[in-house]
């Protein structure tokens, strides 16, 4: 008996194609059938994360401001959130008249579509990746970077001189921070000589003298670089204290200001499928992936232990949201550069320093 | 008789680049051109990554649409009105046949190339070959290169000056 989901769900994708194989279904067919489910699969997912954070960040919020939240709508206020998908399901589509009409419609898909795709390079515990591809950290890099193009098209098609503004403020930043966002994972590039990011997490496996985990985190410059690609993370979702773009004091709401509705959801499903993303990647490159205890008779749960650390990092980022206040847009500029970038290259030079002298 | 799934993705991904192209260079409103060209440039990632090229294509995507054509996008945010660009301007004859040039030198050139197009071969890992080269085999070329690149970052920064800085 294994209580290792990637081992049986990978099983169960193997029996279903020598079943359809069995009936007279080529190879390729059979194939591109179970990938299409496994995408389903993922997709639906992904869809059910912003119900989850969005409620889980009204309570926190609610909290931290010593309020209650959302307390009517089922036990807790659990459904709060599906009623408000539901609500904004419903809500009139409104397309500025000023606007560019294509580019209008075409922001919101531009800037929701990577953030699904990322999911397909996220080791999600042991044989639990969609695609175990070998380049996957420069493969999440690479298709996230792609929903900075949705901000400047939101902010060019909405034809309003704040949507343009944050549009703008939202290239600039989006570029700068993806910097020292690469650079941060650069030192665990390097320890363990690999872009794949189930490679990487399970690099980290083992003990040290018996007990303490070997993950990077536990490295100085582990611990550097984690805090350097949780800074630019938060950079990248948009999100206070860096939510410059979206500036509801000075720029209304940025980009997303003249979207309603539907096109609306998709702005917000892809700023909390980032946070997911980042919280995952966070995990795999720096907390060991699926590493922790084994349950009853040594069988591992790489994927339950996987989810259990990635829920205090996507705390942390609502955490940050509700307790900074937001920077301004020159010191926003002048931290990536002058601060943020210098300390990833130190970072990746003392870590070339401690393989050279570890030999 | 079914062609290879590889085969109808690839020539898919080949007509959509073509499509795209044209619409980069035929539309009239300028924003237009530059998404239909960050469409193709992504769709040319796609295509590396079907021709086993995993490294390129995410580089592809990583620079070329994640860098490079934002910052176009950023340049005709801040610069342009809207309105719709003239097409052509008086050296359009000389420039097509500049086009037309070079694409003839181009078919010539791999003109025997695409025997077998996709290839059958199984997804390799290139990654590691691709860094070794860099850093080995081809240290002096990618030194020089970036000392070019640098070049030009400095030389950009000295003409975005507001003023020269005073000489002495």
């Amino acid at each position: 008996v294994s209580f290792e989901l990637g081992a049986i769900v990978s099983h169960a994708f193997q029996l279903a194609r020598t079943w359809m194989t069995a009936r007279g279904m080529p190879e390729w067919g059979a194939l591109l059938t179970t990938m299409s489910v496994e995408t389903i699969i993922v997709i639906s997912l992904v869809l059910f994360i912003p119900v989850v954070m969005v409620y889980a960040e009204r309570k926190i919020s609610a909290a931290m401001q010593a309020r209650l939240g959302p307390t009517e709508t089922g036990p807790w206020g659990l459904f709060q959130t599906i009623a408000d998908t539901v609500k904004l399901l419903f809500k009139e589509d409104i397309i500025p008249v000023g606007g560019d009409p294509w580019l209008h419609r075409l922001a919101p898909i531009v800037a929701v579509a990577p953030a699904f795709v990322c999911f397909a390079a996220i080791p999600f515990g042991i044989g639990l990746i969609p695609v175990d591809m070998d380049t996957g950290v420069l493969f999440i890099f690479a298709v996230s970077g792609v929903s900075t193009i949705g901000v400047l098209l939101a902010g060019w098609g909405s034809g309003n001189k704040y949507s343009m503004l944050g549009g703008i403020r939202g290239a600039a930043q989006l570029v700068s921070y993806e910097i020292p966002r690469v650079l941060s994972v650069v030192p665990a590039l390097m320890l363990y000589q690999s872009l794949s990011l189930r490679v990487i997490a399970e690099a980290q496996q083992g003990r040290l003298w018996g007990f303490f985990p070997k993950w990077l985190i536990f490295y100085p410059f582990g611990f550097i670089g984690f805090l350097l690609f949780l800074i630019c993370s938060v950079a990248e979702t948009n999100r206070t204290p860096f939510d410059i773009p979206e500036a509801e004091s000075e720029l209304v709401a940025g980009y997303h200001t003249e979207f309603s509705g539907f096109k609306f959801a998709l702005f917000f499903l892809a700023e909390y499928a980032y946070i997911i993303v980042s919280s995952a990647m966070a995990v795999a490159l720096f907390f060991g992936g699926g590493d922790g205890p084994t349950i009853a008779g040594g069988h591992s749960i790489s994927w339950i232990w996987f989810q259990v650390k990635m829920a205090p990092i996507a705390f942390l980022f609502i955490w940050f949201r509700w307790t900074f206040p937001r920077l301004r847009v020159d010191r926003l500029m002048q931290f990536c550069w002058q601060f943020l970038l210098p300390l990833s290259f130190v970072n990746i030079l003392a870590t070339a320093g401690w393989i050279l002298w570890r030999g | 008789m079914m062609p290879p799934f590889a085969s109808i993705l690839f020539y898919l991904f080949a007509a959509v680049i073509i499509f795209l192209a044209i619409v980069s260079v035929s539309a009239r409103n300028i924003f237009h051109s530059a998404i239909a060209l960050t469409g193709a440039l992504s769709v040319v990632a796609c295509l590396f990554a079907l021709l086993g090229a995993d490294f390129l294509a995410a580089t592809q995507l990583l620079l070329y649409v994640g860098g490079i054509m934002i910052i176009m996008l950023f340049v005709i945010m801040l610069s342009q009105q809207r309105h719709n660009a003239p097409q052509t301007n008086q050296q359009w004859v000389w420039a097509a046949a500049l086009s037309l040039t070079v694409a003839g030198v181009l078919i010539y050139t791999f003109r025997d190339s695409f025997k077998d197009v996709p290839p059958t071969l199984a997804m390799q890992p290139t990654t590691a070959r691709i860094g070794q080269l860099l850093l080995g085999d081809m240290l002096v070329p990618f030194e020089a290169i970036s000392l070019v690149l640098l070049a030009a970052l400095v030389g950009a920064v000295v003409f975005a000056q507001d003023t020269l800085p005073p000489s002495k």
